[in-house]
């Protein structure tokens, strides 16, 4: 079969055969199969089943039943009308008419199945019979007839079939003395036979009438069994789609319906866990928001005061000295200026510490390691106490969004180990390696406890770090104990 | 509505398939071409009245009916050809029956045994027609015969053995074991065990032979016919007694047979070992041929039979 018959079937859903009549049949078939419920298949697969394992025993036994009986049949057949032909050689040559109807008769009424019996003598002349006053079957004589039967030979015995008003007639014929004192002739009837076997037909068929009855019973149950927890499935499925997330599919069994039961459950828990995470995880955001909002002007709020105390008032002691320095002596003005010059560099430092805490320049013009160094070195001036050990191995500067949050992440562990931690040493070690950049910052310090902290969301730093790794993919982690504290952050390039 | 036709599709085919089944009654061998009408009966045609009566040839059963049968079908066949008219072959079970036949004129030639012929000759006058001869001779004995395995040396070691007659009217057969008794003197329900007839010298034979029979005494011409035709025999049996020789048994002729018809049949009897055919149908017989017979053949045998009649 070619690619383009087969295409040509492309509205088969079913096309299994190699042959186009046969994928019509699986068609049709899979269209009854599949338009019905799977109570209607089981039931009609347990049917189908029974009927036919059912129809086809009965069939079978029924064959060779009839088979064996109709063989039995012909052997006593022989064997009667070899008795019969041996017991009456001698009331034919003895001329006893009635010993030889005695023999026949008693043969008829000793034997179920033989229907009659008679004796002709060699001229064809009836000697005796078994068909009473009544009269005799003359077409049994009927030479025509009898010449042409087909027979089966027996040895000399000749066995022949014939329809009859008494149903299928077997009749044996026996020479009496080689045919030199006559023959005799002995019809057998299936009659009896056929009704132990029609009876026993009967019987099974009615067996399996009764085992398709238990066997639609045993369906249905079977079916309630298998459905009902995948109805309970669906209603679960269905409530879980309205975003009921407490529902649980109801566990009927050990077997795959309660393992897909149980893997919906599942799901539908690890649903309920990163919804609630989810959840946290807007709420901690939303928080925050309010305190970035909070702290940028808090900030604000900070530099305005350093402005307006710092830089204001050095600003306004100069403008008081220089309206002094007008209104001195000139001897007293070389004096005046130099204060006023020291007074303007302290100023104009004030100004470059203020400008570098709110973003330092170098980390835009000289990368990273440049930028962190320099924080050390201020951060060793403000806690003179604290020694700060940094190790940076970037072998090239990274994108800047990187740099960024690797700066502000390691500011903020560095200010939180000085502040609450009372450590002495803080090593810090950057490194590039398998494609993403590490930074680890350790401290000697009294540690915290990491999960309190973060339960209470109540530490924007921690959360601030957190947040800065996830968004360029990466992860932070902090472990905590008496001996210090290490924060560990990983980020993809 | 869909599911329920289905269903009633369903078991409509179901329920014919089941009648398919449970109705295919036409038979368990469904080869039979012809009909026929047991129920349709006619009286069976009464047989035609001969056109030509048949010579009624009577054999008395000195052999069992199958071995008469066997022996003298070919005399009936030979004689029928002869006569140019059938000749039917009439059997009965016993003596007695037997010479009522021929008294009352139902056969027109028989062979009887030689006490029956006695009897008959004493009573209603059956008339001696022929012998047969055998070697030059015709006479016969009785011989008193034993299985091969049997001790038995004479009569007298018969004592509390079974023993078979042929038949109550049968010389060799009853008479003359009965005559042996008379000189031991001793009767049979004296003697033996128990005693039963067999109706013909063939199946005592037998009896002897199968071991049914302690003993027997049988006709001398009908042991040797026997033991020739089945060498075996001769195997399984041993003669322990020969009698002393009597008159064959004869061929004879009711009264009442036309003078014509009895010298008939006379001269083609006496003339049948002339000529091939009948000398195959004699052999058939055991027979040399048959000759005239004088009625003193048998005073030997009325002597014993009129003594035997005495002591009862």
């Amino acid at each position: 079969m070619s690619a383009s018959n087969i295409s040509t079937e492309d509205t088969l859903t079913v096309a299994p055969f190699p042959s186009r009549r046969l994928n019509r049949w699986a068609e049709m078939i899979w269209q009854v199969a599949g338009g019905v419920n799977i109570r209607t298949k089981i039931l009609g697969m347990v049917l189908a089943l029974t009927i036919m394992l059912g129809l086809a025993v009965t069939w079978q036994v029924r064959v060779v039943m009839a088979r064996v009986f109709v063989d039995e049949l012909e052997n006593r057949g022989v064997s009667v009308v070899s008795d019969l032909a041996s017991r009456s050689i001698d009331p034919i040559l003895l001329n006893d008419t009635y010993a030889l109807y005695l023999l026949l008769r008693d043969t008829v009424l000793n034997h179920p199945d033989v229907l009659y019996a008679f004796i002709l003598n060699p001229e064809g002349e009836v000697l005796a019979h078994t068909f009473g006053d009544a009269g005799f079957p003359i077409a049994l004589l009927n030479s025509e007839i009898v010449n042409a039967a087909e027979y089966n030979l027996h040895g000399v015995i000749r066995h022949w079939v014939y329809k009859s008003n008494e149903g299928l007639v077997h009749e044996m014929i026996a020479p009496i003395m080689e045919g030199k004192a006559g023959v005799v002739r002995l019809g057998l009837t299936e009659r009896r036979l056929q009704a132990i076997v029609d009876a026993v037909t009967g019987q099974m068929l009615l067996t399996t009438l009764a085992v398709a009855v238990a066997g639609i019973i045993a369906a249905m149950i079977l079916t309630w069994l298998l459905t009902r927890p995948i109805l309970d499935l669906v209603r679960t499925t269905q409530a879980v789609g309205r975003g009921d997330l407490q529902v649980r599919a109801p566990h009927w069994a050990n077997d795959e319906i309660g393992t897909l039961a149980n893997a919906f459950n599942q799901m539908v828990t690890e649903l309920e866990a990163s919804q609630r995470a989810i959840a946290e995880k807007e709420q901690a955001r939303h928080m925050l928001l309010k305190k970035l909002i909070t702290a940028q002007e808090e900030e604000r709020k900070r530099i305005a005061r350093e402005l307006h105390d710092g830089v204001g008032q050095v600003l306004t002691s100069l403008m008081v000295g220089i309206r002094t320095l007008q209104r001195s002596d000139a001897s007293l003005q070389a004096e005046r200026i130099d204060d006023l010059c020291r007074i303007a560099g302290e100023t104009l430092e004030q100004v470059r510490t203020l400008s570098r805490e709110l973003r330092p320049s170098l980390l835009d013009d000289l990368g990273l390691a440049a930028a962190l160094e320099r924080y050390a070195s201020e951060f060793t001036r403000v806690y003179p106490e604290v020694q700060i050990d940094l190790h940076c191995a970037l072998p090239r500067r990274l994108p800047t969004p990187i740099e960024t949050a690797l700066y502000r992440i390691v500011q903020e562990a560095m200010t939180n180990a000085a502040r609450h931690s009372r450590a002495t040493v803080i090593s810090v070690l950057v490194s590039q390696r398998n494609g993403s950049v590490q930074a680890i910052v350790e401290d000697n310090g009294v540690g915290f406890d990491v999960e309190a902290v973060r339960r209470r969301q109540s530490s924007v730093g921690i959360f601030g770090m957190n947040e800065r790794a996830e968004l360029l993919g990466g992860t932070l982690d902090i472990e905590s104990g008496s001996d210090g504290t290490t924060v560990y952050v990983e980020i993809p390039l | 509505m869909k599911y329920p036709s289905r269903l009633i599709v369903f078991f409509n085919l179901l329920w014919l398939i089941l009648v398919g089944l449970g109705g295919c009654s036409s038979g368990l061998t469904a080869k039979a071409a012809l009909f026929i009408d047991l129920q349709e009966r006619t009286p069976l045609p009464a047989a035609a009245p001969a056109e030509v009566a048949p010579l009624r040839m009577g054999v008395a059963a000195i052999l069992s009916p199958q071995g008469t049968m066997a022996s003298y079908s070919a005399l009936t066949e030979y004689l029928a050809r002869k006569l140019g008219r059938p000749v039917d072959l009439v059997q009965r079970r016993t003596y007695a029956e037997f010479n009522e036949l021929v008294e009352r004129g139902e056969v027109d030639l028989a062979f009887v045994c030689t006490n029956a012929y006695v009897v008959g000759a004493e009573t209603f006058g059956m008339e001696l027609l022929l012998a047969p001869e055998i070697d030059g001779k015709s006479v016969y004995y009785s011989q008193l015969i034993v299985p091969v395995e049997s001790a038995a040396q004479s009569m007298a070691d018969l004592r509390g053995e079974v023993f078979a007659f042929t038949d109550p009217m049968s010389f060799t057969g009853y008479i003359y074991p009965l005559y042996l008794l008379r000189q031991l003197g001793e009767t049979p329900e004296t003697f033996f065990q128990r005693t039963f007839y067999t109706y013909s010298h063939d199946r005592a034979i037998e009896a002897v032979a199968n071991g049914l029979a302690d003993g027997a005494a049988v006709d001398s011409l009908v042991l040797d016919y026997a033991l020739q035709r089945e060498p075996e025999m001769a195997a399984r049996l041993r003669i322990i007694y020969t009698s002393e020789a009597f008159g064959i048994p004869p061929v004879v002729v009711p009264p009442s047979l036309p003078p014509r018809q009895k010298a008939q049949v006379r001269n083609l009897l006496l003339t049948m070992h002339e000529e091939r055919e009948g000398q195959i149908v004699l052999r058939q017989l055991g027979i040399d041929r048959f000759i005239e017979i004088e009625e003193s053949a048998y005073d030997d045998i009325r002597r014993i039979v009129q003594f035997m009649r005495s002591q009862q």
